[in-house]
């Protein structure tokens, strides 16, 4: 098996203490850093798929995504000149009024497995919050706002229209949470839904790509 | 008509009810406390409370809590400032676990304060309890790092894990000793809306024999009924609630598919739940939606091993009226259906 094979194999089964000199040896042997980034994407978007399936847990997906930053930490010095590998930046948080963070931090090192770069505003987040971070960010492509609870639904919804009203453009809004569907996010005008953090990285692409 | 706490157990002995349960009914022992269930004692009143909107309090675990103002409930804080555990190899360094040593005065005034007066007829003597096994380790190291360490750090997270329960073992002895409670409603919420958080194979490694012998002494002691909260998705660990010696399963949300589980564990185990917080407490509920929820769990359900109960971990809802709707719409049920 290739060594960039090998990364992603690593990476999805999360050996944190194996990937990184993986990593090191695919550089090594010649392999681009921008391709190694990638098997690494490609092997988070595994982790994803098997999470959405119900084949693997939190656990799982949080060793995995450690073991690729672990990789990442390495790849970094043969990225730094290459800005293209970015999918662009993403602000995340959620809304105010709500303390749950176990959701918003997976979504979180989902979508950054996936090329974004990730700005965590962490929870109870009002909504110019947000328009700050998105105002103070440079290419901020996507905002996906969080809310576990019914009590925050409705800031979920001010939250989306006081980003819309705020003027701001250039990125599409994805929103995420237990009480939160599909139908409910159409009615508030959010640009996507992704029901687990699996889906919600694959979302966040299509989107953004879009 | 058979009492509550008769109701209660022929439901879940798949004998002859006379009517639904109606959600915490057999459970309100003690109406001024939270919950309605007995709620204070030494140990747990020791341990500083955060108010909402007051500032940040350490309980006497350690663990520091917030409850900001605009909302519904209190959180541990987990930045790496106030973790307890930054590091779970060294654990043993940074944990102590609260003293049991209050006079047994402080107790007697608990027992005069909430066993007098109950209708020991109607209702069960229950005890509030949380958090559990599992929520005492997140919170003292935060749920990712918890999540984690069962992977990099599985002898270390053990050790742990049998401290806390030593620990609740010894506070177990109190309560039996005061309450001589016939039911314990320990919360411990195991996963999200749409997964548990482990494993079965890990939660079973993990979790399964501290809480068999946690529930297992509380068993021993008289206690009549287990119930577990758990608002999640957890029907893949159904088998181990089983095991640990969970009587009632409350919380079971609706993403468990609950009339297929009655299909498959009636009899083992009961379940207490299915009209979801997410559907029903919400700022625009109605009645009618009540009515429509409360319908179609306890039409698909039926009447043995199921009692219809908001999901929520206590008596009461986030929004005013909600939990006496669904009362009023499971006893319209009860109606119909139990002719």
């Amino acid at each position: 098996m290739a060594k960039i094979d090998e990364v992603k194999e690593q990476v999805i089964i999360g050996k944190t203490k194996i990937v990184p000199g993986l990593v090191q040896e695919a550089l090594d042997e010649g392999s681009v850093a921008k391709d190694i980034l990638q098997a690494m994407i490609d092997g988070m978007k595994v982790v994803g798929d098997r999470f959405s399936a119900g084949e693997i847990f939190v656990p799982e997906m949080l060793i995995a995504a450690k073991a690729m930053a672990k990789g990442v930490e390495v790849l970094k010095p043969h990225l730094a000149a290459d800005a293209s590998t970015s999918l662009g930046t993403c602000v995340i948080g959620t809304v105010e009024g709500d303390l749950h963070d176990i959701g918003k931090n997976l979504v979180s090192m989902m979508i950054g497995s996936a090329g974004f770069d990730m700005v965590d505003l962490g929870v109870d987040q009002a909504p110019d919050k947000f328009i700050a971070a998105i105002k103070n960010n440079q290419n901020v492509k996507l905002v996906a706002c969080s809310a576990l609870l019914t009590t925050t639904l409705p800031a979920l919804k001010k939250t989306v229209d006081a980003i819309r009203e705020s003027g701001l453009s250039g990125f599409k809004i994805i929103v995420g949470g237990a009480p939160v569907t599909q139908k409910f996010a159409d009615e508030i005008g959010a640009d996507a839904y992704a029901p687990d953090a699996g889906a919600a990285a694959e979302k966040a692409k299509a989107i953004v790509a879009a | 008509m058979l009492t509550k706490k008769q109701n209660l157990l022929e439901t879940i002995r798949g004998g002859k009810p006379d009517r639904f349960v109606n959600q915490y009914e057999a459970f309100d022992c003690s109406p001024s406390a939270p919950f309605g269930m007995i709620f204070s004692d030494p140990v747990m009143d020791a341990s500083a409370r955060p108010v909402i909107g007051g500032p940040p309090v350490k309980d006497s675990w350690g663990v520091t809590k917030a409850w900001p103002a605009n909302v519904p409930g209190a959180f541990p804080v987990h930045d790496q400032e106030h973790k307890v555990i930054k590091d779970i190899t060294q654990w043993e360094k940074v944990v102590k676990a609260p003293t049991l040593d209050y006079p047994q005065s402080e107790w007697d005034k608990c027992k005069a304060a909430q066993l007098e007066g109950i209708d020991r007829n109607e209702l069960f003597v229950t005890v509030f309890g949380a958090p559990g096994i599992f929520e005492q380790v997140h919170y003292l190291m935060g749920m990712d790092d918890c999540l984690i360490a069962f992977y990099e750090e599985p002898e270390a997270m053990k050790e742990l894990i049998n401290f806390i329960t030593e620990w609740k073992l010894k506070y177990a002895k109190l309560v039996c000793d005061n309450f001589a409670p016939e039911v314990i409603f320990q919360h411990d919420d195991w996963g999200s809306h749409k997964s548990s958080f482990l494993s079965p194979d890990m939660f079973e490694e993990f979790l399964l024999e501290p809480y068999k012998k946690w529930y297992g002494y509380y068993r021993q002691r008289g206690v009549q009924i287990i119930a577990h909260h758990n608002d999640a998705y957890s029907a893949n660990l159904v088998p181990a609630m089983i095991e640990m010696g969970i009587d009632i399963w409350q919380g079971c949300v609706s993403t468990n598919n609950v009339s297929e589980l009655i299909k498959k564990y009636g009899g083992k185990i009961s379940f207490m739940g299915d009209i979801d917080n997410g559907l029903v407490d919400r700022e625009d509920w109605t009645q009618e939606l009540v009515a429509k929820h409360v319908r179609r769990a306890c039409e698909e359900n039926g009447k043995l091993y199921f009692i219809p109960c908001i999901t929520q971990g206590g008596k009461g809802a986030v929004y005013d009226g909600v939990y006496d709707a669904i009362s009023v719409e499971i006893d319209k049920m009860s109606k119909e259906m139990f002719k």
